[in-house]
């Protein structure tokens, strides 16, 4: 078993096998990563491939101070922004109407409540532009100042999609739970 | 504050749920993955493996080689012919071939030679500097008998038949292996030169402009006017044989003509053509209406409506030409009609209206310029709309009286309707400033 510096040099000399190494273990988290910032796997797939392509292309890059994972998580949001960027003109946008009033009903969400693909599918059926300015505010930890120029948006538009995405998800998992409920409380009848 | 908690409650959910989350990628992800790795290494250069720069640096090699090999095989050709000519040096070949000619054999065939020669070569000069540069090394093919002798040149042969003295000639023996085409001509000037030896190990063509060739039977253009000394070195077995003679390139003229049409040209104005050609001493003109003109600068009255293509071809003094088209040179119209914007009425009394070119000279009456106009009515009102003047005769125009009293100065308006003879109808209407003197 090879360790990630010695993966990391094969692939600095571009040797297939290193990549192969670097690709089996990292393609799962980092397309964990990657389907946070899409609609689908399909596309976080794509957004998948081409970070890695970047990765063993410019692994010289890697001055090897600080994490390797983060510098690969880093390496996959800036593929998925640059994509996001590309397509955003065939995305379908949302209006915002739809989502003004929203009941904050559901206070609080316990950990173990929702599995995380749930939470994927939820954060998926979200509006490009809230998906990518949530993900890279809660997950990430960017300020908005950061998510603005990264975007290349108004750091008010940051905070406000940032604003509404978080409603609809809140609204969607609250929704989520009354089905999950529902389910729960059908099958004990049972 | 509450809501605050509830944010961060939201976001650590899908922080820690989502952060190190892990997906497993379908397979084809992979295999395509690497497939595009491998076409990005091929792409890139590095030397240890095979990529696209060793494969275009495989291509480039295979191309020149077979270039190579395809542009020598005509030397080979020439070389490997089977006729072996030996080749003498000076003073026993040219008796050699005096004998030849004497024997009448190949007076025939020499006297072709001469007459084609002096086709080719008309200027005088050509043959003057073959015969005073060709006896310097001469290796004449000593054939075996049945002479085939290319050698005899052009002004030599030509001079030699006028007087009928060619045995003398033949003595100042130039042999010349060079053949041109056309010795004389006009700039941008091609000419096809040909080797006329009938074996040689090479040969060496110097163009006189820098350039040089090795080729039997090349094509040089000359584009610059001048003379030039072309030289051609043969070799043979180690001998080697200068021929040499002149081409003269002529200086093109440059054609270059202005329309000059002032505006409202019509089919009865001459027009001036301007004529800013160079290096030329002839001019033809075509008007581009079936005349035409040899003048320098000529004057043309079109007598028709029509557009014109006018051609001017300027011919230098060698007679080198060069052309220059105008489109639509001439689009005079025979029908206008057009009309002042003040006039000066007679202040001593009203003058009746009808008018003549020169009559009318310090426009006392109001009348327009016009051609073609078949039938016309002209109408000039006051600024209130009152109408002061009517007229239906084009040549009855307005002296700026109403009712025998001289009217105010100032602007009147006029509105005219009519036909022209090419039955297309017109209506303007404008206005007129009458001014006092």
């Amino acid at each position: 078993m090879m360790s990630d510096q010695q993966i990391i040099e094969g692939c600095a000399r571009h040797e297939r096998k290193a990549q192969q190494m670097l690709y089996d273990r990292y393609s799962r988290f980092l397309l964990g990563v990657c389907l946070r910032y899409a609609s689908d796997k399909a596309e976080a797939e794509d957004i998948l491939q081409d970070s890695f392509i970047k990765i063993f292309f410019n692994i010289d890059e890697f001055t090897g101070t600080g994490s390797f994972t983060g510098w690969l998580r880093k390496v996959a949001v800036n593929t998925a922004i640059t994509y996001y960027h590309k397509n955003l003109k065939f995305r379908y946008h949302l209006e915002i109407e739809e989502y003004v009033s929203v009941e904050t009903g559901v206070a609080s969400f316990e950990d173990d409540f929702f599995t995380s693909d749930e939470l994927f599918k939820v954060l998926n059926e979200l509006p490009a532009g809230y998906r990518m300015v949530f993900n890279l505010y809660a997950v990430e930890g960017y300020h908005h100042k950061e998510i603005a120029t990264m975007l290349g948006i108004d750091i008010n538009t940051s905070k406000s999609q940032y604003s509404r995405a978080r409603a609809v998800l809140r609204e969607k998992l609250g929704k989520l739970r009354k089905l999950k409920n529902q389910y729960t409380a059908g099958r004990d009848q049972k | 504050m509450e809501q605050n908690s509830e944010d961060r409650i939201l976001n650590d959910l899908f922080r820690r749920k989502l952060e190190s989350a892990e997906v497993i990628p379908s397979p084809s992800t992979g295999s395509r993955l690497m497939r595009r790795v491998a076409m990005r290494e091929f792409l890139r250069f590095n030397p240890s493996r095979l990529n696209i720069w060793y494969a275009g640096a495989v291509v480039v090699a295979g191309t020149v080689l077979s270039l190579i090999l395809t542009s020598d095989p005509p030397a080979e050709i020439i070389n490997s012919e089977p006729e072996a000519v030996e080749i003498k040096t000076d003073v026993p070949v040219i008796r050699a071939e005096d004998k030849i000619i004497n024997t009448g054999k190949s007076e025939n065939e020499s006297i072709k030679q001469g007459k084609s020669d002096a086709a080719q070569g008309r200027s005088p000069g050509t043959g003057e500097n073959n015969s005073g540069s060709a006896i310097t090394q001469q290796t004449f093919p000593e054939s075996d008998g049945a002479a085939k002798v290319n050698i005899p040149a052009a002004g030599a042969m030509d001079e030699a038949a006028d007087r009928g003295d060619r045995k003398l000639k033949l003595f100042s023996g130039n042999g010349s292996y060079l053949n041109a085409s056309v010795t004389e001509g006009c700039a941008p000037l091609k000419v096809s030169f040909r080797c006329l030896a009938a074996a040689y190990d090479s040969c060496l063509w110097k163009f006189g402009d820098g350039g040089y060739s090795a080729s039997g039977y090349p094509v040089w253009l000359f584009d610059m006017e001048g003379e030039y000394n072309i030289s051609l070195l043969v070799y043979s077995s180690g001998i080697q044989h200068q021929s040499s003679v002149v081409i003269k390139v002529h200086p093109k003229p440059e054609a270059r003509f202005e329309v000059i049409c002032e505006n409202n040209v019509t089919v009865d104005d001459e027009i001036l053509f301007r004529n800013y050609s160079e290096g030329a001493q002839k001019f033809s003109w075509d008007f581009g209406d079936g005349s035409g003109s040899g003048m320098f600068e000529p004057r043309h009255k079109y007598g028709r409506d029509g557009h014109y293509n006018v051609r001017l071809i300027a011919i230098s003094e060698y007679g080198c030409t060069d052309s220059m088209v105008v489109e639509n040179a001439f689009t005079g119209s025979s029908c206008f009609i057009e009309f002042p914007n003040a006039f000066i009425p007679n202040p001593n009394g009203p003058s009746g209206g009808y008018y003549s070119p020169k009559s009318d000279e310090v426009s006392h009456i109001f009348h327009p310029v016009f051609s073609g106009v078949s039938d016309y009515q002209l109408r000039i009102f006051t600024r209130r709309g009152v109408m002061i003047f009517e007229s239906n005769d084009i040549n009855y125009g307005w002296d700026g009286y109403y009712k025998g009293q001289l009217c105010d100065p100032g602007v009147y308006v006029w509105k005219v309707r009519g036909n022209f003879i090419n039955s297309d109808s017109f209506t303007r209407m404008g206005d007129v400033t009458l001014l006092k003197n």
